[in-house]
């Protein structure tokens, strides 16, 4: 009996550490946490129909269901459900016929009384039966595959109004059944009517769940770990309880012998201390305990009631200990690094600026190109389509005109082919396209109408998306120290170093929520390179006075730099001299290739 | 006179062959693609080599790439290098070996058969020709500095015409001036920019070019 039990709570126990661990072995340890799952619910299933005197039944059932499982898991899986249901109906048959089984309980506890029972009963079965249903529901409508949790379905209830507020959050929910079986467990053994207790824990913890839906999650997984471990004690050593105690205390610390039963039904010694009493004492109980009119006393002590009950703490346990890691452990984390969630929190702001900014920029971008493209080259060729035609038409009348007509059609084309050539180097010039930035940036200095020094150091290619952002922002740049600052010669550095970038933005945020959703897409990608610092600076000896903040041309520059992580700094005093100085985190991805 | 043609766009290579078939050129070989056009041009050392800049595999500058590859593997072998845009940068790497026999041409200028044709023909006769928009951003780059600022409006069209390599014969035709008046202009822009003179076209048209690009 009690190896069953051990058996049973392990599985439960490598079921939460399964569902917690990363480690592809998980899909093992969840497959032996399914057996012991049905094979628990078998047995209660039994139990329960044979009013709790079916000890051996019981075990052929849970047998019978482990050779179904091992035999066919994928109908194991969708058993599960099923007897859950089956068990949460039996519990509320029981508890609206009033028969009261010999065994009066369903798994945890034995009342002194019957409101205590039915209370407990109620609550019980009310999980059952909507974890059952979850599974069902769950199983029908959404990933059918994937693997549905067992004893954790008795988190099921309501999770779908609350699933709106983050993963977890809607777990704070089981701090309402926890608090009332945690109630009438305590309480009853103080010979009180447990279920208005009950019901008045589990309101509190419904109002503790609505005012702090942040905590509830917390409190509930430290709940349901205390309440598994207390649930074990409590099969492994049951309370005897006294007969009309006069007061709580007192009927706690002193439980008297029970007077007004028939002693002769009851077993063991009811003087000595209930808490150090031998178990032995009551496994050797051959007689069924029985309600009385006056609420009486009588402790279960046989097999087959201890396992359900076992079952269950099992299952609290393990819900427990899943959950932790979820919730206190992500706080735990949260708390040990304090500044990861402000860190975060600014990062999450950054990052949804720039994004903005870069949707922004890239749809300017394409309304730009569709208007030079429809003003521009379109325009042209339309034109030169009709010149051909009208040179076509003249050709056996008048053929000089038509000459004439033709050598405009081609002056045109070649118009549309100088607007289209100005137009792709705005696009992606091509030198950057052929060379990458050190060489697109010389190209960009050659053609620069004042004296341009380079100085570039940049020993391979950066992201095409990097080198674009970084050729326009030096383009910027120059054109402004061409046209504002009646600079004679401008100087250019770039500069890449392999060490770690500014501190100040870290490559990736480290907060375990945000960290861990990007793991697969790490993976599943090339080996990322090492990032390093591309640092870009632009001086010119003009007579200074740039301020970002009144042209529009820097700040598109800041933007376009800063969806990269980039930043600018602008150094302009009057009179001079104009220093820009641009950094970008950025990884090399190939080795140089260019001849030059 | 024997020519290979690079170019990866067959109805632009088939419109090339065909343009200098008509003109009288032979066609030694027409590849599509920058290795074939290497392995071309040193098997065959055309008299002069039609090139497109960007051409497979890796649609870059593989085509201006090999072109200089077999320029220092077949010292001063003529190539004319063709693209859809011109840039200061390649026009330098071409002219960096000082050998001449090159030239840097925008694709559009086909449509005047007979000035490419005659481009060619310069190319392969050792002199070099400069697309009008090279020469006109190396101008413009330098018009703030003083020795070209001491130029007259006549002599910097000369030397513009000049520097794209055209010779003292087809300068005064264009300007509608004699022959004698632009080699006058020219004595006197060399004595301004302080270059040594010279009465050769190609080391003329180097001279302005290294000049423009220094």
């Amino acid at each position: 009996m009690y190896i069953v039990l051990v058996v049973g709570a392990a599985a439960c126990c490598c079921l939460g550490l399964a569902c917690w661990s990363p480690h592809p072995s998980g899909e093992q340890l969840r497959r032996a946490g399914w057996v012991a799952g049905l094979l628990a619910m078998a047995a209660s299933v039994i139990l329960i129909a044979s009013g709790g005197n079916a000890g051996l039944p019981a075990y052929l059932a849970a047998a019978a269901s482990g050779l179904i499982i091992l035999c066919a898991p994928p109908q194991a899986r969708r058993l599960m459900p099923i007897a859950a249901v089956a068990i949460g109906l039996a519990g509320l048959a029981l508890a609206v016929t009033s028969i009261r089984p010999p065994y009066a309980s369903l798994g945890l506890g034995v009342y002194p009384r019957a409101s205590a029972w039915r209370a407990s009963l109620l609550i019980q079965s009310g999980v059952f039966l909507a974890a059952g249903l979850w599974l069902i529901w769950r199983a029908r409508h959404s990933r059918p595959a994937t693997a549905a949790p067992s004893e954790e379905g008795h988190s099921g209830e309501g999770t779908g109004r609350w699933a709106g507020r983050g993963r977890w959050s809607r777990w704070g929910l089981l701090l309402v059944p926890a608090a009332a079986i945690a109630v009438i467990l305590i309480d009853q053994q103080r010979g009180h009517p447990a279920w208005k207790a009950a019901a008045a824990a589990a309101i509190v913890a419904l109002i503790v769940v609505a005012l702090v839906r942040g905590a509830a999650p917390d409190l509930a997984a430290a709940g349901l770990v205390v309440l598994g471990l207390f649930a074990f004690l409590y099969v492994l050593a049951p309370p005897l309880i006294p007969h009309r105690a006069a007061t709580p205390a007192t009927a706690f610390a002193q439980p008297k012998p029970v007077s007004g039963a028939p002693q002769g039904k009851l077993q063991g010694d009811f003087s000595a201390a209930p808490q150090s009493m031998p178990k032995g004492d009551f496994s050797a109980s051959s007689a069924p305990p029985e309600f009385l009119p006056d609420g009486g006393v009588y402790v279960s002590t046989d097999g087959p009631l201890e396992l359900v009950a076992g079952i269950e703490a099992a299952a609290i346990l393990a819900l427990g200990i899943w959950l932790v890691p979820r919730t206190i452990g992500v706080r735990a984390r949260t708390l040990l690094r304090p500044e990861a969630d402000a860190e975060l929190a600014g990062r999450v702001e950054q990052l949804t600026q720039t994004r903005a900014d870069a949707v922004d920029t890239a749809a300017a971008e394409l309304r730009r190109l569709e208007r030079d493209l429809h003003d521009g080259a379109q325009a042209r060729l339309v034109a030169l389509g009709m010149n051909l035609r009208a040179a076509e038409r003249l050709i056996p009348t008048s053929p000089r005109a038509a000459i004439a007509l033709v050598a405009e059609a081609r002056e045109a084309s070649s118009r549309a082919l100088t607007e289209l050539r100005d137009l792709v180097r705005g696009v992606y010039p091509p030198v950057l396209a052929d060379r990458g930035l050190a060489d697109a940036v010389r190209a960009l200095a050659l053609n620069t109408p004042i004296r341009t020094e380079t100085d570039i150091d940049v020993p391979g290619r950066l992201d095409p998306p990097v080198e674009s952002a970084c050729y326009f922002a030096v383009a910027e740049a120059l054109t402004n120290a061409v046209k504002h600052s009646g600079a004679r010669l401008v100087q250019i550095r770039i500069q890449y170093s392999a060490a770690a970038h500014s501190p100040a933005r870290p490559a990736r945020p480290a907060h375990p929520r945000l960290a861990r959703p990007f793991r697969p897409a790490q993976l599943s990608g090339p080996a990322q390179p090492p990032r390093g610092l591309l640092r870009i600076e632009v001086t010119d000896d003009g007579t200074g006075g740039a301020d970002p903040a009144r042209g529009s041309g820097l700040q598109g520059v800041e933007r376009r730099l800063g969806t990269f992580d980039g930043i600018l700094a602008v150094s302009s005093p009057p009179g001079g001299p104009t220093i820009i100085v641009m950094e970008i985190p950025c990884a090399l991805s190939s080795p140089r290739t260019s001849s030059s | 006179m024997r020519v290979v043609i690079a170019e990866d766009l067959f109805l632009l290579r088939d419109g090339l062959v065909r343009l200098l078939q008509a003109h009288g050129f032979e066609i030694a070989a027409a590849v599509d693609n920058a290795p074939g056009l290497l392995q071309a041009l040193l098997e065959h050392k055309p008299d002069a080599a039609v090139v497109d800049v960007r051409l497979p595999p890796s649609f870059t500058d593989d085509g201006l790439r090999a072109a200089l590859e077999a320029r220092r593997q077949v010292a001063g072998l003529p190539v004319l290098v063709l693209s859809q845009y011109v840039e200061q940068l390649y026009a330098r790497e071409l002219l960096a070996d000082q050998a001449g026999a090159v030239g840097y041409l925008l694709k559009d200028r086909v449509f005047n058969d007979d000035r490419f044709v005659d481009a060619i023909r310069t190319v392969a006769g050792g002199g070099t020709v400069m697309d009008p928009e090279v020469i006109s951003k190396l101008l413009g780059r330098r018009a703030r500095d003083e020795p070209i600022t001491r130029l007259t409006a006549r002599e910097r069209e000369v030397l513009e015409l000049m520097a794209e390599g055209r010779s003292n014969s087809a300068i005064a035709q264009r300007l509608f001036i004699s022959e004698k008046a632009v080699g006058k202009h020219s004595t006197s822009i060399f004595a301004k920019l302080d270059l040594a003179p010279s009465n050769d076209d190609n080391r003329r048209v180097l001279a302005v070019l290294a000049f423009l690009n220094s």
